[in-house]
């Protein structure tokens, strides 16, 4: 034998044992009930020789059941939100430029801003002269008053970013959540669609994804005592050596911090806490709420105890004033840092506001100062930490004391995701939130897997009766292509949908189309007279290029199709590809290998 | 030791494809045009599902039979006027596919009396927000936010039931905003079944939804896929071969498409995002039959000069007819489980899947390669005209 035929020996067998460990993964993840394969039961079950274990196959939505979300993002109400803010801040532009103002409100639609005042056209002059790019004064006001209107552009390249920016948080959220094989995508009317495959527990995704509402920043009311009597009304919270004793009473119990003021004395804040989100919010109602007055709020938080693997959380409260003192949008960018200053890295969070949120950051830090600001992401209290000083377009957070630096840092990552998703300025909200056929899936898989065997069968029956030994070693190729398919999409961790399914034995039925080809060619060459060598050498040669002809137009359809399809037919498109780029080497490298050394001799018979 | 092979066409055949065109040309030229006739809105129109059409798809499964006509009645009853149910699956299955034409259950006129009932207890901040296209969910502002409660109490007495009552961020820094989520087209439709054929276990197994203008973009968009695709084969093949030949693969692909279409168009089956990649799979699938005969065609041309493109045509093509209907017959072969074993849109893809290879064979033998001829000897006659002309 030709030196070449080794080295092409040597490929068709480590591609073959390659595909069989590359599936390895796969093997041990099927072999689980459904119910455990996301969980480490997985993990544990595959042998520390296979390959990566998370690159397996997975199955799509279709198959395996899972969680569908769609997620609207409001963009009418988010530019009724943008005009109702800029009305404040063009009253404020207008007074500091002493312009005379009576009211700067949003217009009865609340698509324009509506200023009143004394002089109306000075009014008009001197905003235009500021904010002419992004801002037209549309006729048709009341006297005594002058219209502010976005331009459209500005209109559209909001509602466009809402949508983008919605999408954008959402992903890292799920990203960041280690679901396999989200599935998001952005639809025309202003919606994001979230597939969750195997996922079971709408509540936590719901809950995950639904806090990418909006970010506010308020200052807790720490000098106000309104809440003192709770401690007469309520038990205090029962303590232990190690701090807080686990589970806290349902009706909710009462603790106490102590808050350095700004003043320099200390007070001991009252606060509520209790085990279960609901048991608080309960509490809230009924013994909180009726002391407030109205410029106060009570906001929620959660509180992590516990060290190492085993963690606890319960909820507290915090007093703060009503009012929004600054709201996310103008935060452009925070990430997790670490700070160097003090000798010892310390985890922090960074952040930078826009130059209109530094502005205001700047008025609310000087009023301010040494009080804390608590970061409410979706009604919750992210953090609150003290204003140490005056904070313009770049602030830092630092946290808390007692976790260890690992928890810090992620505690850090946490708080700057939640700062970036402050950025979201549309109100994102979970109009439909389905499980999709628990019950169809297994059925779904039987019959596809089925109909996939009796595919296969079929083909390789017909190769066989009708070009026997040719037949079979086609039928070898095809094993090798089929393993070599799947082996692939598990590598990319690609996702198994129905129409993937019948995408694979399609792409079967085309790998034998280029044995057929270059059997048939075979059998013209060897009524022409040729020797089987000489046969075999023509039959492959003269047909390469057609098979990588009618290859090329299968791809360049199915790269149309994975730019245009999404979700199960996107999983057709891709199984397509793949099948067709590893049946361009079954069918030609492997069948030649073996057809070679069959006809070795020049005297070797074919049987084709 | 050797096995006395066969050949499913025997060596030697000759039929006359080029002088069968005219017959097979005016064939397909009916057919097409009776698949684009049938497939017009105005005229009998393609049952798109909710992929396309827009609205709210339900696959439900009973234990026991259910009459469809009678699930159809009860959804009129709800008000939804333009429901169709369908079969899917086996009839052993009980299984029906149940499709209405919108995704929010709430009406204008619905939105109209709840605002007003709202309105009348109180103090509403500018007006309410609703958007039909995203769901059933009306945002209210409010001067003091009343309880939820009772605001759900003013909603429901206006007749529609409330889901969720969520708090969320107001139009200005500060304020406060409440969105009412009412109850949506499956809960609706749930409960109705739920009621009505209780002995027979209703089941729903998938919901899908899809905006009506969603719909709408993505039938643009697998339309443009469809013709992108066919655009750059058309190209590829011209590149490798001769742009001579262009103008036989295109209405080749052009014709492949639409018989592929054509089963939806007359079998009624539903025309979805999975029937658009079984359309653009066959115009990728389809092409191969015709590259087979055109590298025979230039294999010929160098062999046999001094013939009439003509008769090279004809024996390029009696030369392959072998591999030609194998490969589309192997591939076709590979369909059979999924033909015997699948239900609902995987049947109808393998199929329409089938239709579009057999249709693609055809199309090399009677269509492609004999077009080619044709625009040759129209081009030749083109030449020749002008002169023809001066002289008279």
């Amino acid at each position: 034998m030709e030196r070449t035929w080794y080295w092409r020996l040597a490929l068709v067998v480590a591609v073959a044992l390659l595909s069989i460990w590359q599936l390895v993964p796969s093997w041990f993840y099927f072999r689980l009930p459904p119910a455990e394969r996301n969980g480490p039961a997985y993990e544990e079950s595959v042998p520390g020789w296979s390959p990566n274990a998370k690159k397996h196959l997975n199955l799509g939505l279709d198959l395996q059941g899972g969680i569908l979300l769609a997620m609207g993002v409001d963009v009418d109400r988010a530019v009724k939100a943008k005009v109702a803010r800029r009305a404040d801040e063009i009253g404020d532009f207008l007074k500091d430029k002493g312009v005379p103002v009576a009211t700067s409100a949003p217009s009865a639609d609340g698509t324009r801003v509506e200023v009143r005042s004394s002089d109306p056209k000075r009014a008009e002059q001197v905003v235009l002269d500021s904010y002419s790019a992004e801002l037209s004064a549309p006729s048709g006001a009341p006297d005594g008053a002058v219209w502010f209107a976005f331009r459209p552009k500005v209109i559209q390249d909001f509602q466009t970013k809402a949508v983008e920016q919605a999408e954008k948080t959402i992903r890292n959220r799920v990203d960041k959540w280690g679901v396999s094989e989200p599935d998001i995508k952005r639809k025309a009317n202003n919606q994001i669609q979230i597939q969750l495959p195997g996922f079971k527990d709408p509540e936590k995704a719901k809950e995950l994804l639904g806090r990418t509402a909006q970010l506010e920043f308020k200052i807790t009311d720490d000098d106000s005592a309104v809440l003192d009597p709770v401690r007469s009304e309520l038990p205090p919270c029962p303590s232990g050596p190690e701090g807080v004793q686990l589970p806290l009473p349902q009706t909710g119990c009462w603790m106490v911090e102590g808050v350095e003021l700004p003043t320099g004395i200390q007070r001991q804040v009252t606060f509520l806490a209790a085990s279960r989100r609901q048991d608080i919010e309960a509490a809230i109602e009924k013994d909180l709420r009726p002391k407030i007055s109205r410029d106060q709020d009570i906001g929620i938080g959660e509180v992590t105890v516990g060290q190492g693997p085993i963690k606890e959380h319960f909820y507290r409260t915090y007093l703060l004033r009503a009012k929004t003192e600054l709201t996310g949008d103008y935060i452009s960018d925070a990430r997790a840092s670490v700070d160097n200053s003090k000798g010892v890295g310390e985890p922090v969070v960074v952040f930078t506001m826009s130059p209109e949120g530094g502005r205001l950051m700047e008025k609310l830090t000087t009023e301010n100062l040494h009080r804390r600001m608590a970061t409410v992401l979706d009604s919750k209290v992210e953090t609150a930490p003290y204003i140490q000083g005056k904070i313009s377009t770049n602030g830092q957070i630092t946290l808390g004391s007692g976790r260890n630096y690992q928890e810090k840092f992620e505690e850090a990552n946490e708080i700057a995701l939640v700062l970036k998703a402050g950025a979201l300025p549309a109100p994102v909200t979970i109009f439909e939130e389905r499980t999709v056929g628990a019950t169809l899936g297994p059925e779904l898989i039987r019959s596809g897997t089925v109909a996939a065997l009796v595919g296969l069968a079929a083909v390789m029956v017909f190769m066989l009766l009708y070009y026997r030994g040719s037949g079979l070693i086609a039928n070898v190729a095809l094993v090798e292509n089929g393993l070599l398919v799947l082996a692939i999409m598990s590598l990319l961790g690609s996702t198994l949908t129905l129409p993937g399914i019948a995408g694979f034995v399609l792409t079967l039925g085309m790998a034998v189309d280029a044995n057929v080809l270059i059997n048939e060619r075979i059998r013209e060459e060897l009524r022409a007279g040729k020797t089987v060598r000489q046969a075999v050498d023509q039959g492959y040669d003269k047909v390469f290029w057609t098979i990588v002809d009618s290859h090329v137009t299968a791809l360049v359809a199915g790269v149309v199709l994975m730019q245009y399809g999404s979700g199960p037919v996107r999983g057709f498109a891709v199984t397509l590809i793949i099948g067709l780029l590893a049946s361009m080497f079954t069918s030609i490298v492997v069948t030649r290998v073996i057809v070679d050394w069959f006809t070795r001799k020049d005297t070797a018979r074919l049987s084709v | 030791m050797q096995f006395k092979s066969f050949d499913i066409v025997p060596h030697g055949t000759h039929i006359d494809f080029v002088g069968k065109r005219r017959i097979a040309v005016t064939l397909s030229l009916l057919v097409n045009l009776a698949v684009i006739l049938w497939s017009l809105p105005q005229i009998h129109g393609l049952n798109f599902g909710v992929d396309f059409a827009g609205g709210t798809e339900m696959q439900v499964k009973f234990d026991n039979a259910v009459d469809p006509g009678e699930i159809r009645r009860s959804l009129e009853g709800l008000g939804f006027k333009d429901a169709s149910v369908q079969t899917y699956g086996p009839d052993s299955d009980h299984a029906y596919l149940i499709r209405v034409g919108r995704i929010a259950l709430l009406t204008q006129e619905d939105v109209t009396r709840i605002v007003a009932a709202v309105k009348a207890k109180f103090p509403v901040q500018g007006q309410p927000h609703f958007n039909p296209e995203v769901g059933d969910k009306i945002d209210f502002e409010f001067q003091t936010l009343p309880a939820p409660a009772e605001l759900q109490a003013a909603i429901e007495s206006a007749g529609v039931r409330v889901r969720e009552i969520r708090e969320e961020a107001g139009l200005t820094a500060g304020s406060k905003a409440l969105a009412v989520l009412t109850q949506g087209i499956q809960d609706r439709v749930e409960k109705d079944l739920f009621a009505k054929f209780a002995s027979a276990k209703p089941q729903v197994l998938r919901v899908e939804y899809v905006g009506p203008a969603v719909g709408r973009e993505l039938r643009n968009q697998g339309f443009k896929a469809i013709l992108y695709a066919m655009a750059l084969i058309v190209v590829y093949v011209g590149l490798r071969f001769d742009f001579r030949f262009s103008p036989g693969v295109i209405i080749a692909l052009i014709h492949d498409a639409i018989i592929t279409l054509g089963y939806f168009a007359f079998t009624g089956r539903e025309f979805n995002l999975a029937s658009v990649a079984v359309i653009l799979t066959v115009v990728g699938y389809s092409v191969n039959d015709t590259v087979v005969v055109y590298d025979r065609i230039r294999e010929n041309q160098g062999k046999l000069k001094g013939k009439r493109l003509a008769d090279i045509v004809n024996i390029s093509i009696n030369e392959v007819l072998g591999r030609t209907f194998l490969t589309s017959f192997a591939t076709a072969l590979s369909l059979v489980g999924l033909l015997i074993f699948g239900v609902g849109t995987i049947f109808d893809f393998a199929m329409a899947m089938a239709i579009g290879i057999i249709s693609g064979t055809y199309s090399t033998w009677f269509i492609a390669a004999p077009m080619t001829i044709w625009l040759e000897e129209r081009t030749a006659a083109r030449k020749s005209a002008p002169t023809g002309a001066k002289a008279a």
